[in-house]
């Protein structure tokens, strides 16, 4: 079997590496217009003409080989290391073509090692818009490579680059820019040192701020040792490199690269003036978000009602067609009342994601990264903290992911303790249902009193997440400085397709992935809903008739208060019971409790389990939304989700940290079980108090 | 026999969901994944 080409892509932050990764492999991983999408390498097989297949991994975005944080550690760590499996035949460097000049710096550095490279200039598409020209020939002769000019948006130049990559042997392997020459003296002795490896690696080796984990770390060590300069000297060495560097590239841009300016249509700067205003930025961002909670509402309520109708019917037809018994329960009243808990938020989830990619995919998002950055210093937090928290609202796990470009430790500490509070798209089930049933229907200028609640619930999680920042920068006392530099892309319309696609599979991801718990959950659940110990549960039948002997009760009746004794003292029921005078002063019932419980797996579960728990007590055909409404509080009579409880359980989901995949990925990320459990216990116990502060004081 | 058998089901729905729980939530088996998180699916976030 012939070999794979290992192919690294490697590149500036937002040049679109990933969208090469794509159009390569046929994958979709995400893509964005905004920096620091990718974190961690993926990897992916790309088919090649004459048979050939390419191993392709994806690397996170660095601007040079001189790594200040974890992610770009991942590119040198790689390029430095030929014993690693994915170690490059050749590296595709992909560059923006609008900033050519910043994106050569770490192509140079690249060519410094001697590793076959080619030059994809991505974003061509946009040449002509901006006045660029391009003398492709001179550019490859002065840099020395081949070059590949590709739209990944216009799906251009893709195959040219297919074809570079199988020829990638023919590739030179001459360094462009000779970095000895910084210091001629130094780099000979270096050379004499370590006859046997490659001068530039040393060189880097050397001169990093982050330290390795897979280099050997003997190697590195005999290099460390070669300090012979002080720290200030290497990195006045490391910047007579980048000068030299930026010399070549402007002499060799001077003559293969050229704007006409005449021919420029650019709105850019016109649009940031107004978009990142101190004062217009800010008021724009706010009716962006009025809107897309207002559209959230209004578009989703038709489709929304017509689920929750189909689920109703769908399990009622369930029961009158499938033989009786059990397992027919099990289906009717378990596993479709349950999957309908989530499939109902489909419409909602999917406009939210739609609006949330228009966002990233016309690149307004960079400039609600720049903007949130000026709020964010005064909390003791830069702009880099931003993409999590904003990340944070489809998922806390990929958002804490994407602290790992932070370079200072206490402020990605700071960063994974808070991203919790933002509104992850899991909460929103939960929010939805229960402000449909507390917060009248009715409207202020305009907007609908419900979706006003849910944006104050989104700004209430962002606004915790801050204040909590702030707090954690003034207890915690780790010392450390960071600098925030972000990418402004350039505003595009946003491609239909990269559009829909993130719309399918988050859609998707949120449907199936919590959808499988669900599933399992709502059969468990029923199972300890549906079964009980001792004559309470075997003889509800009887105890019930006897006690309402002397009643004049319907059949109906009848049923219904067999059902719900039957209910009280299943297994779930004597667990809720148990629990009960916990919750009970936050003005939730035991079905609450349960449900509280078992959304600590994903908080999803909340609504399914709820609806699994009110179909067993009920034999009517009902929708989820008028089972919980129509639930009667057992102490105080009246309805169980009223205002003052519909309140107390919105502020319990917005502060408690109910999520165990998050706990599992901040005990990964920074490698102790202190920081989830202090994160559990502090989320937790202040959502228990606000939550009951906030019933004591409506009820 | 058709209770019989809609018990059997029963059980058999119960037993698979709590080993899919336990294997999600409480123990899970170590295995050498070569494929990268996404960052979207496939996080175990849900």
């Amino acid at each position: 079997m012939a070999k794979q080409i290992n192919v690294a892509l490697i590149g500036n932050p937002n040049t679109g590496k990933t969208s090469v990764f794509n159009a390569l492999t046929g994958l979709n991983q995400k893509v964005g217009n905004y920096p620091g999408i990718t974190v961690e390498k993926k990897e992916g097989v790309c088919k090649l003409p004459r048979g050939v297949k390419a191993h392709i991994i994806d690397l996170p975005g660095t601007y040079s080989l001189n790594a200040s944080s974890l992610d770009e550690n991942v590119v040198i760590e790689l390029l430095l290391n030929k014993n690693d499996k994915d170690f490059p035949d050749v590296a595709v460097v992909v560059s923006d073509v609008e900033n050519l000049k910043r994106n050569l710096l770490l192509f140079t550095q690249i060519k410094d090692l001697e590793i076959p490279t080619i030059l994809a200039i991505n974003m061509s598409d946009r040449m002509k818009y901006k006045g660029i020209q391009l003398d492709i020939p001179l550019l490859e002769k002065e840099l020395q490579t081949k070059i590949a000019l590709i739209s990944t948006r216009k799906n251009k130049g893709i195959d040219e680059l297919k074809e570079l990559i199988i020829n990638y042997k023919e590739l030179s392997v001459k360094p462009c820019v000779n970095a000895s020459e910084i210091d001629p003296n130094y780099f000979d002795n270096l050379r004499k040192a370590f006859p046997n490896q490659l001068l530039y690696k040393l060189w880097l080796v050397i001169t990093q701020d982050v330290n390795f984990g897979k280099t050997d770390r003997n190697e590195v060590d005999a290099i460390n040792s070669f300090k012979t300069k002080s720290k200030a000297d290497l990195k006045r060495l490391q910047q007579k490199e980048t000068i030299k560097r930026y010399q070549f590239i402007n002499s060799t841009l001077k003559k293969g690269h050229t704007i006409d300016l005449k021919s420029a249509k650019d709105l850019r700067i016109q649009l940031d003036r107004i978009l990142t205003h101190k004062v217009w930025g800010y008021l724009i961002f706010f009716i962006i978000l009025l809107t897309i909670f207002q559209a959230i509402y209004v578009w989703s309520s038709v489709p929304m009602d017509l689920i929750d109708t189909a689920f109703a019917f769908l399990s009622e037809w369930t029961k009158n067609s499938l033989p009786q018994g059990a397992f027919t329960n099990l289906i009717a009243e378990g596993i479709i009342p349950g999957l309908g808990g989530i499939v109902i938020f489909i419409p909602q989830i999917a406009f939210l994601f739609l609006f949330i990619s228009v966002l990233e995919e016309s690149g307004y998002m960079s400039r609600v990264v720049f903007l949130m950055d000026r709020i964010m210093r005064r909390f003791g937090l830069s702009g880099k903290s931003v993409v999590p928290l904003i990340s944070g609202t489809a998922c806390a796990i990929p958002a804490i992911m994407a602290t790992r470009n932070i370079e200072s430790w206490k402020e990605r500490l700071i960063t994974i303790l808070v991203t919790p509070f933002t509104t992850c798209s899991a909460r929103l089930p939960v929010y939805l249902i229960i402000i449909s049933l507390v917060i009248p229907e009715g409207k202020f200028i305009g907007l609908d009193y419900q979706a006003l609640t849910l944006m104050l619930l989104y700004l209430i999680g962002f606004g915790t997440a801050i204040f909590s920042a702030w707090l954690l920068n003034k207890i915690l006392k780790i010392k450390s400085k960071t600098f925030f530099v972000v990418e402004m892309p350039n505003y595009k319309l946003p491609l239909f397709k990269n559009v829909v696609l993130t719309v399918i599979e988050k859609t998707k991801s949120f449907v199936f992935g919590a959808g499988k718990i669900i599933l399992a959950i709502s059969i468990v659940l029923w199972f300890l809903a549906s079964y009980g110990p001792g004559d309470d549960f075997n003889n509800a039948e009887s105890i019930v008739t006897t006690a309402y002997a002397s009643e004049n009760l319907s059949s109906e009746e009848l049923q219904q208060k067999i059902a719900s004794h039957k209910l009280e003292h299943s297994f779930i029921g004597i667990a809720g019971h148990a629990i009960e005078p916990a919750i009970r002063p936050l003005g939730y019932d035991w079905k609450i409790g349960i449900a509280i419980v078992s959304s600590f797996a994903a908080r999803e579960v909340f609504v399914g389990t709820l609806a699994t728990i009110y179909s067993v007590g009920n034999d009517e055909e009902e929708t989820i939304k008028n089972r919980m409404a129509g639930e009667v509080n057992p102490i105080l009579g009246g309805p169980l989700f009223n205002f003052a409880s519909g309140i107390s359980l919105l502020l319990f989901y917005a502060f408690a940290m109910q999520c165990m995949s998050t706990l599992a990925i901040v005990k990964r990320e920074t490698n102790s079980w202190k920081w989830p459990t202090l994160q559990l216990v502090i989320m937790s116990g202040f959502a228990y108090i606000v939550a009951l502060i906030a019933f004591q004081v409506l009820k | 026999m058709n209770n019989l058998i809609q018990n059997i089901l029963v059980f058999s729905a119960l037993s698979i969901a709590i080993v899919f729980l336990v294997r999600k939530f409480i123990w899970k088996p170590r295995k050498v994944s070569t494929k990268a998180c996404g960052g979207d699916d496939g996080c175990g976030c849900h």
